[in-house]
């Protein structure tokens, strides 16, 4: 499969290393010398030096020949124009692009509908809003996903030292608890991936992946000694793009919030908008202004600007001073592993966010959804189970799967069923696969059809 | 450098290459000459050889090579298989009496260059000769491109491997994955190989002698199977294909698969390929003339001794049908100049390569425009695209390393008591991957006579230009030591 990226950037970049990990065709256009070479001194892809709107550079790419064109260059303009030219010069071609202004967000369907024939547009920064909502709402977690319309949610949790079952074996759970626990589909610890057995143990300090039904998240969390606690106090750092649509979210509902930023004008445009929401102009590392709002009292607090550097150190400050829980902005993906050591639990990303998007458009046969775990070693992916597949039929125990890939859960009509060894997949089940980078190729072709079928 | 990694990878590199000798063996057995004990031996050899590295150091995953790596996979690998390809010409004696004497005929010969130790090549067995022509044939496209062709485990670090075996000013992948890029350049060498050897053997050669030449035309490499090279056939037929055979190898693969793609104005439209003809037709002409009277009495007699020698030099073959040692000394200037000029980028042809020749020239030139004006805003445009300062200055560098390199080596060879004309011609033909110097390693002559040592110099020179100079020379660097 051959898939053309417009961009070279952080998001470009990623995408395309992954895409050419799984065997893709990958091309890069950029006019950036310098993102260029980084590109092909790094990734084992073609790179072209060109604009990517200009018709040349996508006619040089191969346009015509492509799947996928991606368009998630840092312009919104550019990456329209680049789809309109593909749309003219290539119209099979399926087209994704990255559109961050706010102004596009009600046309999305008319874009896919009419020139220039967008398949999905993506908007990061609503996704990590859609995010942050879920990680506030989930007592504890790291990471969340959600699958099947938000019914299954995969979860990420740090365990905790004091937790009853830190230090215990997976076959023991049900013996500790008198009742079967969550599927564990995965274990980070010292930042290497683990897919556990039956004989490993879970320790404290572990982030442990598992998968629960949207109804019984909170009694599960129960189990790791996660505890609800309402989010009454939200303080919002940075009135960014993604700070006031989290400040305009948290209008509606009743949280008590308070957005902190340094720009006045932006304040202004804040304070125009939003009605309960508190707006503050100032320096969200300015201890004195934190200590005055009460920062202690904080629930959330949640850094936003557009320096990484200033968010993580707002985020450690706010912890030190007394605020429950923070969630960070963090673009740079060479600062991830560093997280958890210096004592920042929650991250987000819209960058990460965006290639989790892209990726699952670009994911063959019939795979619904796939999100990516922290630090990209795994992921998830939702798929439905073709008739013509190998998984079909066969108790799963005697499927021949690639190492590192694990059925985590079968939705069947409104059923979600924790497969063991005996349980088999039938047509039209959806069902949930974990699968590390390596596996996922393999996982692709098992899921689209049967070899020697045609 | 994770040297593990490095030595399993030479240690798989190795055993593949000991399954290319299965070819021979086949030759030697259809001839049925002695031969073939010699090659079960060194296939014994090398093999074991291989698993032992690989078995030793196998484990060592990894997800992605660095640059470093690379080179040094590719360096280690290269003299790996120099030395296990002079096994068969040791084993098998005769001429050759030391190993410096096998591995010198075995590194010229898979990093195509074709200079010879031999005396008597046509006294040697067929099932040798047959390996001599066939590394150089593994040689010119490349043995580490043929086994990321190959072999599925290199992709992880292909791009690295393929980086630091076909350097390149101005890279181009022909496809978006390295692997298909390894897999289509090894499908159109195999295809141009093949009409020639269909060529020849219609002139009537047999598939045997068809076949060795194919081997040595299409890497530019140069070995022939009779004392006399080319001339021995005598043949105006033979010639003009293999000039027209020692052009394309000369000329950038990549077009060629724009030409079989029906790209027709391929060659017309790439400017370095343009440069590169129009340069081989003037010094065809300058040398005609030059040879006419002087040496031949007929034009048609100096156009086609003419036409033929500088073919062969500027395309850094080093085939001969002429003693050029003999022409006047504008000829065997101009035959020296294409020594080191070599043929184009993305060839099979050695020598500095046409595309750092011209930026040589743009960028002289564009010195002496902002010398007439000073604030010109100017750019170096290849085929009407900017290169890069950077591109530009690596370039400037190689150039000067090559000739600083081929200096120090000269004296060097010197002062091992061979004399003037000898000692920077042979080096400048074995950095330059052509074969043939002059004086006492003329196209009559051989390098049978060179001290001991300074084969080994030689040996180290071939390997120098085969690889472009950095994936050698970055070895010497200190820096690349240091933890």
């Amino acid at each position: 499969m051959k898939v053309v990226i417009v961009g070279a950037g952080e998001v470009g970049f990623h995408v395309a290393s992954r895409l050419s990990h799984e065997n893709k065709d990958v091309v890069v256009i950029d006019k950036d010398s310098d993102a260029i070479r980084r590109i092909s001194d790094n990734i084992d892809v073609q790179v072209i030096l060109g604009s990517g709107s200009s018709p040349v550079s996508l006619e040089d790419a191969g346009i015509k020949e492509a799947e996928i064109l991606l368009a998630v260059t840092n312009s919104d303009e550019t990456n329209l124009v680049a789809c309109l030219v593909a749309n003219i010069i290539s119209p099979y071609t399926k087209k994704l692009a990255r559109i961050r202004n706010a102004d596009f967000d009600k046309y999305h369907a008319i874009f896919r509908d009419h020139a220039p024939h967008i398949d999905t547009l993506i908007n990061p920064e609503i996704e990590v809003v859609k995010t942050i909502d879920r990680l506030m709402n989930m007592p504890g977690a790291v990471d969340v996903g959600k699958f099947a319309n938000g019914r299954v949610k995969f979860i990420g949790i740090n365990l905790d030292k004091k937790a009853r079952l830190a230090g215990s074996r997976l076959d023991e759970i049900p013996v500790l608890l008198g009742k079967q626990g969550p599927l564990i589909a995965a274990v980070i610890r010292d930042e290497e991936l683990i897919i556990p057995g039956g004989d490993d143990r879970i320790l404290p300090g572990d982030l442990i992946y598992f998968i629960s039904e949207e109804d019984k998240i909170l009694d599960t969390l129960k189990i790791f000694d996660k505890y609800a606690e309402p989010v009454n106090r939200v303080l919002i750092v940075g009135g960014g793009r993604i700070g006031s649509r989290l400040a305009t979210l948290l209008d509606d509902k009743p949280v008590y919030t308070k957005i902190i930023e340094k720009n006045p004008d932006i304040c202004a445009r804040l304070a125009e908008k939003l009605n309960k929401v508190v707006v503050l102009h100032g320096d969200g590392s300015d201890q004195g202004l934190l200590n005055e709002e009460n920062i202690q009292e904080m629930d959330f607090v949640i850094t936003l600007t557009n320096d990484e550097e200033i968010n993580i150190l707002a985020s450690l400050l706010a912890k030190r001073m007394g605020a429950r829980k923070t969630i960070t902005k963090i673009s740079k993906f060479s600062y991830f592993p560093l997280m958890s050591m210096i004592g920042i639990e929650q991250v987000v990303s819209p960058r990460l966010s965006a290639i989790n998007t892209i990726l699952q458009h670009v994911r063959r046969g019939k795979v619904l959804s796939s999100i990516s775990i922290k630090g990209e070693q795994a992921e998830f992916m939702e798929a439905v189970a073709l008739e013509t597949s190998e998984i079909v039929g066969t108790p799963l125990k005697n499927i021949s799967f690639p190492k590192g890939a694990l059925v985590t859960s079968i939705i069947r009509n409104d059923n979600i069923i924790i497969p063991s060894g005996d349980s088999i997949i039938e047509p039209d089940d959806r069902i949930i696969i974990f699968a590390t980078r390596r596996a996922i190729p393999k996982i692709e072709k098992i899921l689209t059809v049967k070899l020697g079928y045609f | 450098m994770r040297w593990r990694y490095i030595l399993n990878v030479v240690g798989i590199l190795t055993l593949f290459f000991g399954f290319t000798m299965l070819f021979p063996i086949a030759v030697g057995l259809y001839y049925n000459d002695q031969s073939v004990i010699p090659f079960l031996k060194s296939i014994g050899i090398t093999t074991f050889a291989g698993l032992l590295l690989h078995l030793c150091f196998r484990g060592s995953k990894v997800d992605t090579i660095t640059q470093r790596e690379g080179m040094a996979i590719v360096s280690i690998g290269w003299t790996t298989i120099g030395i296990f390809g002079a096994l068969p010409f040791y084993l098998a004696g005769g001429e050759f009496i030391t190993f410096a004497d096998a591995f010198f005929e075995s590194v010229s010969g898979v990093t195509t260059t074709g200079a010879s130790v031999l005396t008597n090549i046509e006294a040697i067995s067929k099932g040798i000769l047959f390996w001599r022509s066939f590394i150089q044939w593994l040689g010119g496209m490349g043995i580490i491109v043929l086994s990321i062709a190959i072999l599925p485990f290199l992709g992880v670090g292909g791009l690295q491997l393929y980086k630091a075996e076909v350097p390149s000013p101005v890279p181009d992948k022909l496809r978006p994955r390295i692997k298909d890029t390894a897999i289509l350049l090894w499908k159109v060498y195999a295809l141009i190989s093949l009409l020639e050897a269909i060529l020849l053997m219609i002139g009537g050669m047999s598939l045997y002698e068809a076949m060795c030449h194919t081997f040595t035309t299409m890497p530019t490499g140069g070995f022939s199977t009779k004392n006399a090279s080319i001339a021995h056939f005598d043949s105006v037929y033979f010639d003009s294909i293999i000039i027209i055979f020692m052009l394309l190898a000369g000329i950038n693969f990549s077009l060629h698969y724009q030409m079989l793609r029906g790209k027709t104005l391929a060659f017309w439209k790439d400017s370095e390929c343009r440069f590169f003809l129009g340069a081989v037709i003037l010094l065809i002409v300058v040398v005609t003339f030059n040879i006419y009277d002087t040496v031949y009495e007929s034009i048609f007699q100096a156009f086609r001794y003419g036409a033929f020698q500088v073919v062969s030099i500027i395309t850094t073959t080093g085939y001969a049908t002429a003693d050029f040692d003999q022409w006047p000394a504008m000829s065997r200037l101009i035959l020296l100049l294409c020594m080191f000029m070599g043929a184009s980028a993305g060839s099979t042809g050695g020598g500095m390569k046409f595309i750092r020749v011209m930026l040589y020239f743009k960028y002289c030139y564009k010195e002496l425009f902002s010398l007439i004006h000073p604030r010109a805003v100017t750019h170096i445009k290849i085929g009407g695209k900017v290169v890069p300062e950077d591109v530009t200055r690596s370039v400037l560098g190689f150039l000067g390393l090559y000739m600083g390199l081929f200096a120090l080596c000269s004296i060097v060879l010197a002062g091992m008591g061979v004399d003037f004309v000898t000692s920077f011609t042979a080096v400048a033909s074995a950095i330059g991957n052509v074969g043939p110097g002059f004086a006492n390693v003329g196209p009559a002559q051989n390098y049978a006579q060179m001290p001991y040592l300074g084969k080994w110099l030689l040996i180290w020179c071939m390997l120098l230009g085969r690889l472009e100079i950095y994936t050698i020379i970055i070895f010497l660097v200190p820096e690349f030591w240091r933890k």
